[in-house]
């Protein structure tokens, strides 16, 4: 077999071409402007992404908000006011927080394998451009996105939250003036002396445990509400408001803790929280997808992470797998949650009470459980991208 | 296995190579199939060059070498003058290329997919979009989503992309797919003004008419390796070819040349002979054929050199080394 090579002379040469673009970096592995600004255009165009995003992140929020203020402009001895520091803790915690992970890891798994299932991945590496560069232009433009509809969510409610609060504060069934000092508390406990004898919560004491006075709770005859406080020995009035004072005594640290409405620095501390938990879901997301190459299945196994791994795994301690469940992203978060409000994922813990505790993790060791996350993701999906056949 | 190299040329020495393509012993396996087999490559600057073969036979497979989008094996590598992997962003930073079917984000419009690749290159590219839109005729259609393209506005959309880098090198990966004829001779003109400019287009296709009216050189591919390659003039200059004859009597004519060295290939009909001379005949055999008919008293009123088309070459080289093997 014979192969020609003379294969003639060589055309004219392309003059009017420049042989290479000035001053063109694309072998750098940051990626441009231009990259990013196209690469978050091409994820909101997605109409459908954004629509869940919006309706997660926003839409119920405001739905549930908004029949609040309906329901309380419309019959408020029936329905309490929309907002309020109770109002806003639950929903942070017990919604926004997960649903924000959920919606942020499809926007990540969106972002990291669209271009190779589309067949766009083949067109952006012949333009000689750093396939790093290609990858890191997708944090940006992601996040920008997902933030930013986390950010409008959050601001909803927390609008909502601060003014559509109530103006007093309930405590124990009891309206109870807001921030008073325990001198305060006291006094005004002994003015209302009948009220938190029959409502508040009394845990016993030395010599305090004699027979109900004679104080008219509703419902009842004389004495107490069952459970309530009882009153030793006879009772002058004298003797009733000493009462009523040595049960607020009791009851101040808890009482303190309540809010009308949640504190500014909350609010920032938790805002940033929940942007953090929506950076980690897309940034796994990304690399995860990046990775495996598709969207579907790394979108399951991240919801599956969040919602049904992190839940047990950060209450039911397995002695063997200790060291893996502290080091799970979701466990770490719930450790480093902002105080005041109740742990992720239901019960209580964190700033909250009662339900089961997390497993014991230190602050210094969730902070780096979650760098990790986001340092191993990030890097295994720029490594796909890298030795990926396009 | 070795392992793919490249020789260390300063990336800015590109312009003054002579070669736009230039592979030498390029190799690339999948598991125990070699698919690139030893590719010695040389495409000239400034022609339309044509990379025949047949399915299979490892075109796109050598085009996604070229460009990146696989790793080599073995062999060096050079675009525009430049060794690629490791100069790859300075050389394909003049390289257009469609590989396979052309597909974009289907939710996006022509023009916004335009966008995002015309940020991955230079600054200026921004600028082609529209004049790239509109040299591939679908400027009109730019605003509509790719999702309602048919796929020869795809392939349309693919070659604008290839032109927003303001190419020197295009490398067109069966770009008549799908296209209807009037699509075709769009693109055949467009590839002609293309080198008309100066540029180089490389043409992966099967087509082989289409390669023959637009290309000005070849290189056949089969099982992974060039068997020939060269100006397609020079390539059929050396093939068969036939000749034919009018003349007064053609079955005369016939038992004429029958008992020479041309009679196992005379066919006679009814206004005349044909007669097929194999590969590597002198043309000097067409004034022997004269001779012979003229000494015999035949008046000859025409005789014509038919060169073989690019397609039945091809067909005679492939299947010549189908049964060498």
């Amino acid at each position: 077999m014979t192969t020609i090579t003379d294969v003639g002379a060589p055309g004219p040469a392309p003059t009017p071409i420049p042989a290479e673009p000035p001053g063109d970096h694309r072998g750098s592995w940051i990626p441009t402007w231009g990259m990013v600004s196209t690469r978050c255009m091409e994820l909101r165009r997605r109409r459908g992404l954004m629509i869940a995003l919006i309706a997660v992140n926003i839409g119920i929020p405001v739905v549930f908000l908004g029949v609040r203020l309906i329901s309380h402009a419309v019959a408020p001895k029936s329905y309490g006011p929309a907002g309020g520091y109770s109002i806003f803790t639950t929903l942070v915690a017990g919604f926004m927080y997960v649903f924000g992970f959920v919606v942020a890891a499809v926007v990540g798994c969106t972002a990291g394998s669209v271009d190779l299932s589309e067949g766009m991945f083949r067109h952006l590496v012949i333009t000689g451009r750093s396939r790093l560069a290609l990858y890191f232009a997708r944090i940006p433009a992601g996040l920008a996105i997902v933030i930013a509809m986390v950010a409008v969510g959050y601001t909803i409610v927390c609008a909502v939250c601060v003014f559509a609060a109530p103006t007093q504060l309930n405590y124990d069934g009891v309206n109870v003036p807001v921030g008073l000092s325990q001198p305060a508390f006291d006094s005004w406990a002994a003015a209302h002396a009948d009220e938190v004898i029959c409502n508040f919560n009394f845990h016993g004491g030395p010599g305090l445990n004699q027979p109900p006075p004679n104080v008219t709770c509703p419902g009842q005859q004389v004495g107490p509400a069952p459970g309530k406080s009882t009153v030793p020995g006879a009772e002058s009035p004298a003797q009733i408001r000493a009462f009523a004072v040595t049960v607020a005594n009791q009851d101040y640290a808890d009482y303190h803790s309540q809010f009308l409405v949640p504190s500014s620095t909350l609010m920032v501390d938790v805002g940033l929280w929940i942007a953090l938990e929506a950076t980690i879901g897309f940034m796994v997301g990304l690399g995860l997808s990046s990775l495996m190459g598709q969207r579907t299945v790394a979108v399951i196994l991240l919801i599956v992470l969040e919602l049904i791994l992190t839940p047990i795994f950060s209450r039911h301690i397995i002695l063997h797998l200790l060291n893996v469940q502290r080091g799970i992203v979701g466990v770490a978060m719930a450790h480093i949650e902002p105080g005041g409000l109740p742990t992720p994922f239901g019960g209580g813990g964190g700033g909250g009470g009662g339900g089961d505790p997390l497993i014991p993790e230190s602050t210094l060791a969730s902070s780096l459980v979650i760098v990790g996350w986001i340092v191993f993701w990030t890097a295994l999906g720029a490594w796909r991208m890298r030795t990926r056949d396009a | 296995m070795a392992t793919a190299t490249s020789t260390d040329s300063a990336p800015g020495l590109g312009a003054e190579s002579e070669w736009a393509v230039e592979t030498h012993g390029l190799t690339k396996r999948f598991d125990n199939n070699v698919a690139v087999n030893d590719v010695e490559l040389l495409v000239p600057r400034g022609c339309a060059f044509g990379y025949l073969g047949p399915n299979g036979a490892g075109k796109t497979t050598l085009i996604r070498v070229l460009l990146g989008l696989t790793h080599a094996d073995a062999g060096t590598m050079f675009l525009l003058g430049h060794a690629v992997p490791r100069h790859r962003d300075v050389a394909l930073a003049r390289v257009g290329a469609i590989v396979d079917e052309p597909r974009f984000h289907g939710h996006l419009t022509g023009r916004q997919n335009l966008q995002i690749l015309a940020a991955a290159r230079e600054p200026a590219a921004k600028g082609r979009i529209g004049p790239a839109l509109e040299r591939v005729g679908i400027l009109h259609r730019a605003d509509d989503k790719v999702s309602k393209y048919s796929m020869g506005m795809r392939q349309r959309l693919g070659v604008a992309a290839c032109l927003l880098g303001d190419p020197q090198l295009l490398i067109l990966d069966e770009p008549m797919n799908g296209l209807d004829p009037a699509g075709m001779l769009d693109m055949r003109d467009m590839i002609l003004s293309l080198v008309a400019e100066g540029r180089t287009v490389v043409l992966s296709s099967h087509l082989l008419d289409e390669v023959e009216r637009t290309c000005d050189a070849v290189a056949i591919v089969d099982r992974g390796k060039v068997i020939r390659q060269g100006p397609i003039s020079q390539l059929l200059a050396g093939s068969s070819f036939e000749v034919q004859v009018e003349c007064s009597d053609p079955d005369r004519a016939g038992g004429l040349l029958l008992p020479t060295p041309f009679g196992a290939h005379v066919q006679a009909g009814p206004d005349g002979l044909a007669i097929s001379l194999p590969e590597g005949t002198d043309r000097d055999a067409i004034a022997e054929i004269n001779r012979l008919l003229v000494e015999g008293g035949i008046s000859v009123f025409r005789l014509q050199h038919v060169q073989a088309s690019l397609e039945s070459w091809f067909l005679e080289v492939t299947k010549r080394l189908g049964e060498a093997e």
